[in-house]
């Protein structure tokens, strides 16, 4: 029983991570808070739905559609709306209310198009599970803790052994360094953002073999995103990994012991906890605050 | 603020359908709470999203209070915001201890407004959970009874209440900024306030708390007008949001920003709604966050800054002959 739900909180908290490190490369190397996180996880499972349904799709062949029309949309965003506003001294409320707004805009579109239904899809790995040891572990679950790792470990090589990832270190630390060797912080930040958005657009790909899809569920895992991104700590990729799977251990516990709502409860005050006493994350480097 | 306050009293007497009066209470409701949100955030410099928070334990309070001893919501709403200001303590002390700006400050405020949100489903042997709870109905003759029980019939009535609460907390917010309490001198450079002498963290302490309670006392209002709170609606980030909107859009930091924003945002959602939301629900939010993205980035410091920037413009445009005649001297 007590191996099962650490099993279970495990694939969880990975599934977690995997929403929350698209987050995390904004948050970090951009130093915006994009409130509009979950929206875009929301517009990438309904894009998975749709594929499915209309086209017949796969959902994890989907990938090769989503992704590069994240990183477009990603790109597009960013020239019309976050652009403008960097580098004022409003920078830091404006971005957040811009982003709220546009969560807003995406909700709502989803509403017009599709209506509130839940809606889900069944495919072969629907209602499987896999047997380990006398621990069930549900198929679609494992599957994205599997992608969930195999991203973090890809990221972390594009970070840290190629050129483009060594710049995004360096805009990440010290914008105006940055610019003076000769980084086009622009470019970076584009990039970043970009392939922050198509890495939620590739995490709603992976949740939606397991998750209900409709306009507000974006609103359940942005919360949840931004927790996991302060407990492991900004621009920590494994910072992002533990938090997460702290968190799906503390959900998995406490919805075992407690109630649902508890254990959110929990949760949250572990992230007060964590903020006020060492704002940098559990693996955070250095306070950047 | 006289003249502003003698039109609103006029347009009391205008013969106006119920649409348009309802209206008008919302939109004076959303002045008031953004005038609250606008004390502690606009001046700290602290965008806080889970002003619900303290909204819903004003809004419970009373109405528990109401529903079970039969209290006046007029002492009840005292006693919300009472309760709010010592959760907005909790948070508060520790956020400006140790110096939570920021990101960090943002995520916390939000953090507070889930716990209060989970916890009021939770609870829901008191609190009714997600299923909400509604104020008991009491059918008043008499004018003074339904004074003390703050419950009317017609619009008009909670029209001249929140009227009433909106010119207090512009007062207070004009009293804050003016006397002792330094927020102007802080909102501008709080290192340097600090530096004079002005004990920056006991300040916004005390404006945090104000604005708590400010906001607790609307949640009463709000219990009162729409005899009906759930959890979701009263605690959820959309009421946190609307409150910063308000005052961001208008001009945070500013004490007539807050009315400004929601003069031009309220009325403006809800004839979008009454228009289109019947026939294709979600567009009228749609538009709505449109208008968002677009005045902020148009606008970054807000509608009260406009005639600044007009001004600034005419100013440059006279100064370019001049400029370039010193040019030429030097």
């Amino acid at each position: 029983m007590l191996l099962q739900i650490i099993a279970s909180g495990l694939l969880l908290g990975g599934i977690y991570a995997l929403v929350s490190v698209g987050l995390n490369l904004i948050f970090g190397v951009i130093k915006i808070v994009n409130l509009a996180h979950g929206d875009f996880l929301m517009m990438a499972m309904y894009g998975t739905f749709f594929l499915y349904t209309v086209q017949g799709i796969n959902p994890y062949v989907s990938t090769l559609i989503i992704f590069p029309a994240f990183v477009l949309i990603g790109v597009l965003i960013f020239r019309l709306i976050i652009k403008p506003l960097l580098g004022k001294a409003e920078t830091e409320v404006n971005t957040i209310i811009a982003t709220a707004g546009l969560g807003f805009v995406l909700q709502n579109l989803a509403l017009m198009l599709w209506k509130s239904d839940f809606r889900a899809i069944e495919t072969n790995l629907t209602g499987k599970s896999y047997e380990f040891a006398g621990i069930m572990l549900s198929a679609g679950r494992t599957w994205a803790f599997v992608v969930c790792v195999a991203v973090a470990v890809l990221l972390y090589y594009i970070l840290m052994k190629t050129k483009v990832g060594t710049h995004v270190r360096a805009v990440s630390q010290d914008t105006e360094a940055a610019t003076l060797m000769g980084i086009n912080v622009n470019k970076i930040y584009t990039l970043t953002f970009a392939f922050g958005i198509a890495l939620v657009g590739l995490a709603g790909v992976i949740l939606t073999p397991t998750f209900y899809v409709y306009p507000t569920v974006g609103l359940y895992f942005n919360t949840m995103a931004f927790i996991i991104v302060v407990l492991g700590g900004l621009g920590s990729f494994t910072g992002a990994l533990i938090g997460g799977l702290i968190i799906g251990l503390i959900e998995s516990f406490a919805g075992v012991m407690a109630s649902a709502e508890l254990a959110q409860v929990f949760s949250l005050l572990i992230f007060l906890i964590i903020l006020f006493v060492r704002p940098q994350g559990i693996m955070g480097k250095s306070a950047r605050v | 603020m006289g003249i502003l306050a003698l039109v609103l009293l006029v347009v009391y007497f205008l013969p106006l359908t119920v649409f348009a009066r309802h209206i008008l209470v919302l939109t004076l409701f959303y002045a008031f709470m953004g005038t609250g949100w606008n004390l502690m955030c606009g001046y700290a410099g602290r965008l806080s999203l889970g002003h619900a928070a303290f909204v819903a334990v004003g809004a419970y309070t009373s109405l528990l209070l109401f529903s079970h001893f039969s209290l006046t919501p007029w002492i009840g709403m005292i006693a919300g915001g009472l309760v709010a200001v010592v959760v907005m303590m909790l948070i508060a002390y520790p956020s400006f201890r140790f110096g939570l700006i920021g990101p960090y400050f943002t995520l916390a405020s939000i953090a507070v407004a889930e716990i209060v949100h989970y916890l009021l489903i939770y609870g829901r042997d008191l609190t009714g959970g997600s299923l909400g709870m509604s104020l008991p109905y009491v059918k008043e003759t008499t004018i003074i009874n339904s004074l003390i029980n703050l419950q009317f019939d017609g619009k008009e009535p909670y029209y001249l209440v929140i009227l009433g609460f909106w010119l207090v907390g512009l007062l207070v917010t004009w009293k804050m900024e003016r006397t002792r309490y330094y927020l102007e001198a802080i909102r501008e450079d709080q290192d340097a306030a600090a530096a004079l002498g002005i004990s920056v963290n006991k300040n916004l302490i005390i404006a945090a708390c104000i604005s708590a309670f400010m906001v607790a006392i609307g949640g009463t209002f709000y219990v009162q007008y729409f005899r009906y709170i759930d959890p979701y609606s009263i605690a959820g980030f959309t009421l946190s949001l609307n409150m910063a909107l308000v005052a961001v859009i208008g001009g945070s930091g500013t004490l007539f920003g807050p009315t400004i924003g929601a003069f031009l945002l309220i009325p403006l959602t809800e004839i979008l709604r009454m228009t289109l939301g019947a026939q294709i629900p979600g567009l009228h939010l749609f538009l709505y966050g449109i208008l968002l993205v677009v005045c902020i980035i148009f606008l970054p410091k807000g509608i009260a800054s406009l005639p600044g920037i007009i001004r600034a413009k005419k100013a440059k445009n006279d100064q370019k002959p001049e400029n370039q005649a010193s040019k030429g001297v030097l």
